[in-house]
């Protein structure tokens, strides 16, 4: 618990200190005014010169009190059209599955620029969620359109 | 003065004998462990002895928990236990409370009147809140756990010995939900697909309140289960022809048929090594009527067949929707409910044949559904003689003694001891403490400042439960200072932090005294952090107490029941067992208790 409780804390002071342009990531507040460092409010920018450009995505990162010896739960808020992102919002992505790529020694910055790179480049092996799946692998015209239109709904302030 | 008395003088000594009966002990938990636990502390003169349990007996602990009858079923195991207890030695003292050790009404001063605690608990999370209670208030905690034929007795001293926390725990196992949903590989994927998913969206709790469904966190992830909600309205759909002629053969069309087809469409996911699934065909399973699946259902030994598991699964579809739309009952999964449990058995199983997975019996998938622990009487007793042992040595101060005590089954040796120190990385035991008295008006601010003029801090952070309370240079926690203490629920730890100064953890202690400051602090020196490197991360298995993780690390229960890792390690070559950090003979006799 406070193995979690430290690092969550270390995390919030790296991330203040300097992160990368235009992402957000803060620990959510509770009603009593106080930080709860294992649910942060975070927002991944759509990379530049991809379909994804001038696109802010909110997303809500949970950490388990395991962390970092498990990893957390990033959930796209509202829910992403997005092949990898379950019709939830949560995003699947092997460095944050605890039985593939995740390692305690990851940043909640990687964490972000992962989710960032992931954007552009779906995994077309783990299909997440049918509508963006079947459209990315039968027309991609169609495809395209679809997230410039999600881009629209989600402007970069 | 009664024979017992002259019996432990003789076998203990006047001394050790007389630091017993004047003891003072609290007991947490009077289940298996603690049953035996108490009756051995009365019958050795125990002075006093308080035990706090928040359970209610049983039927199911009436095998092992011997001071229960049947008479007391229902009622509370603390309270029941003191009076079945009391009638072995009137001249010990015992208080019994009904209530979570973790209430408020077992403050900190309350704790303090004991000499020995013993945890007889089976749960991580209250062994934890006990271990750092002592550990703050610095009480010797005698920590006990069993699991099948393996147990463990330690001694828990601050700064002597390793505390619950020095050695990380395996949490239980959870399953991400594609492998539950999509690609299950093993018995248990279908299991928990059968238990927690198929049968909670047919006969469970209404879809309206299905977010506050408690799905056993520690085997699913609720949200996605939720989300499998939102995209099987289909299924939902099924629920309301519940009671209809249809019903089970449109069930068992949409998860066993077109279910799987869709998935088996999407080829990217299967290959040579993870074959796509088979659908089954209703129609023609339903056309063969020569199993029975009432008859069936009473195999629970057997591995059924894909025919036998559809005839079992219709009959318990039969039960249910009976309980269910003329009783009007609410069911969830029991796994003593017999109805239930043949589902979850023939549902799981026909799922694993459809992915080509070994099914299991129906006695097995009781006890990985119910996450049945083996309770053996035997081991908690031994386990429970062992407290008391390490009890005597605690009384008598000798805590290089105080080994951790390890049991399991073995041919050469039973029991395996060692000693061993604190982890230095410990967050519980290895950090800096010290007391801060509150009055019940002290606010934030009262804190903060006592802080600052006692500890000579300009800035800091307040940290507690994974929550920052206060930061100094960010003007957001303004609003948070005049706020009290109690009002933040801020009563038990909060951790201080400044810029190179170790970690500071203070115990909040409520204060009566009229007289004092709302807040007041016991002075203490802050040595400088030591050197670290920018992002503290530490690896999972990366304790460095003298110890090495092999290969031959125990994993721990999925309930935490057994409470540390045996701290002595056994590597099996055939014939020999080979310790390694004591180099110790294989046939030095088969039980040895240091």
């Amino acid at each position: 618990m406070s193995l979690c409780q430290n690092r969550l804390n270390e995390e919030r002071k790296q991330w203040r200190k300097d992160h990368p342009f235009g992402f957000v990531a803060k620990p959510a507040r509770l009603p009593t005014g106080a930080m709860d460092l294992k649910k942060w409010e975070c927002a991944v920018p759509g990379k530049e010169k991809t379909i994804w450009a001038d696109g802010l995505f909110k997303l809500e990162v949970t950490f388990p009190d395991e962390y970092p010896t498990k990893p957390p739960k990033c959930r796209f808020m509202p829910a992403l059209f997005h092949p990898n992102v379950y019709p939830s919002g949560t995003v699947c992505l092997s460095i944050l599955n605890e039985e593939e790529g995740w390692k305690p020694a990851i940043t909640i910055k990687e964490i972000l620029l992962g989710i960032q790179e992931l954007l552009n480049e779906p995994n077309i092996e783990s299909p997440a969620q049918a509508e963006a799946y079947q459209l990315f692998k039968k027309d991609k015209v169609a495809y395209e359109r679809k997230v410039k239109a999600v881009v629209k709904e989600n402007p970069t302030p | 003065m009664a024979i017992r008395d002259t019996y432990a003088r003789q076998s203990l000594g006047k001394n050790l004998s007389g630091l017993v009966a004047k003891s003072k002990v609290l007991m947490v938990g009077a289940g298996g462990i603690g049953c035996e636990l108490l009756k051995n502390l009365v019958l050795m003169n125990f002075g006093e002895i308080h035990v706090v349990d928040l359970d209610t007996i049983d039927l199911s602990n009436l095998n092992r928990q011997f001071l229960f009858r049947n008479e007391h079923i229902k009622q509370s195991k603390a309270i029941v236990a003191q009076k079945v207890a009391s009638r072995f030695n009137p001249s010990v003292v015992i208080k019994a409370y009904h209530g979570n050790i973790k209430d408020s009404q077992f403050s900190k001063a309350w704790f303090r009147q004991f000499d020995i605690v013993f945890n007889a608990l089976d749960n991580m999370d209250a062994r934890r809140y006990v271990n750092t209670v002592c550990i703050a208030l610095d009480i010797p905690l005698v920590e006990s756990g069993t699991t099948g034929f393996r147990g463990q007795a330690s001694v828990i001293k601050k700064g002597i010995t390793p505390c619950y926390d020095c050695t990380e725990r395996e949490t239980p196992k959870s399953f991400p939900v594609c492998t539950i949903r999509s690609t299950p590989s093993q018995p248990i994927h279908c299991i928990v697909w059968a238990k927690s998913y198929l049968f909670t969206e047919i006969f469970g709790e209404g879809s309206d309140d299905v977010k506050e469904l408690d799905y056993e966190a520690d085997e699913n992830d609720k949200d996605e289960l939720d989300d499998i909600k939102k995209e099987t309205a289909a299924l939902q759909k099924i629920r309301k022809s519940i009671g209809t002629d249809s019903f089970a053969e449109l069930l068992f069309q949409k998860v066993f048929t077109s279910d799987i087809e869709t998935l088996g469409s999407i080829k990217e996911r299967w290959s040579k090594q993870r074959p796509a699934p088979q659908p089954l065909d209703y129609q023609g399973l339903n056309a063969d009527k020569s199993k029975s699946g009432a008859e069936e259902a009473s195999q629970d030994q057997k591995t059924w067949t894909v025919k036998e598991c559809f005839a079992v699964l219709q009959d318990s579809i039969r039960r249910l929707t009976d309980r269910a739309v003329s009783k009007k009952e609410s069911l969830d999964f029991d796994k003593d409910d017999e109805d239930t449990l043949d589902f979850v058995a023939a549902a799981a199983n026909l799922r694993s044949y459809i992915f080509g997975i070994d099914p299991k019996s129906k006695f097995d998938i009781k006890q990985m559904a119910g996450n049945i622990i083996p309770a053996i009487a035997t081991t908690n007793a031994i386990i429970a003689g062992a407290c008391v042992l390490q009890a005597f040595k605690v009384l008598s101060q000798e805590y290089k003694q105080a080994k951790q005590l390890a049991m399991f089954q073995s041919t050469d040796r039973m029991m395996l001891s060692h000693f061993e120190g604190p982890n230095p990385k410990c967050q519980t035991c290895s950090v800096l403490r010290t007391s801060a008295m509150i009055k019940k008006e002290a606010t934030l601010q009262d804190l903060v400042s006592a802080l600052q003029s006692t500890l000579g801090y300009e800035d800091l952070s307040l940290l507690a439960n994974s929550q920052v309370l206060f930061e100094t240079d960010d003007e957001d926690f303004e609003d948070m200072l005049p706020k009290t203490l109690i009002e933040l629920e801020l009563t038990s730890f909060i951790t201080v932090q400044t810029d190179g100064k170790e970690d500071l953890v203070l115990t909040i202690e409520e204060a009566s005294d009229a007289d004092m400051n709302p807040v007041s602090l016991t002075s203490i020196t802050i040595p400088d952090k030591k050197p670290e490197a920018p992002l503290a991360i530490e690896q999972p298995n990366g304790h460095t107490n003298g110890q090495s993780n092999g290969t031959s690390h125990r994993k721990r229960a999925a309930s935490g029941d057994l409470p540390a890792r045996p701290a002595v390690r056994v590597k099996t070559n055939d014939d020999a067992v080979i310790i390694d950090d004591e180099p110790v003979a294989v046939d030095d006799g088969p039980i040895v208790i240091d």
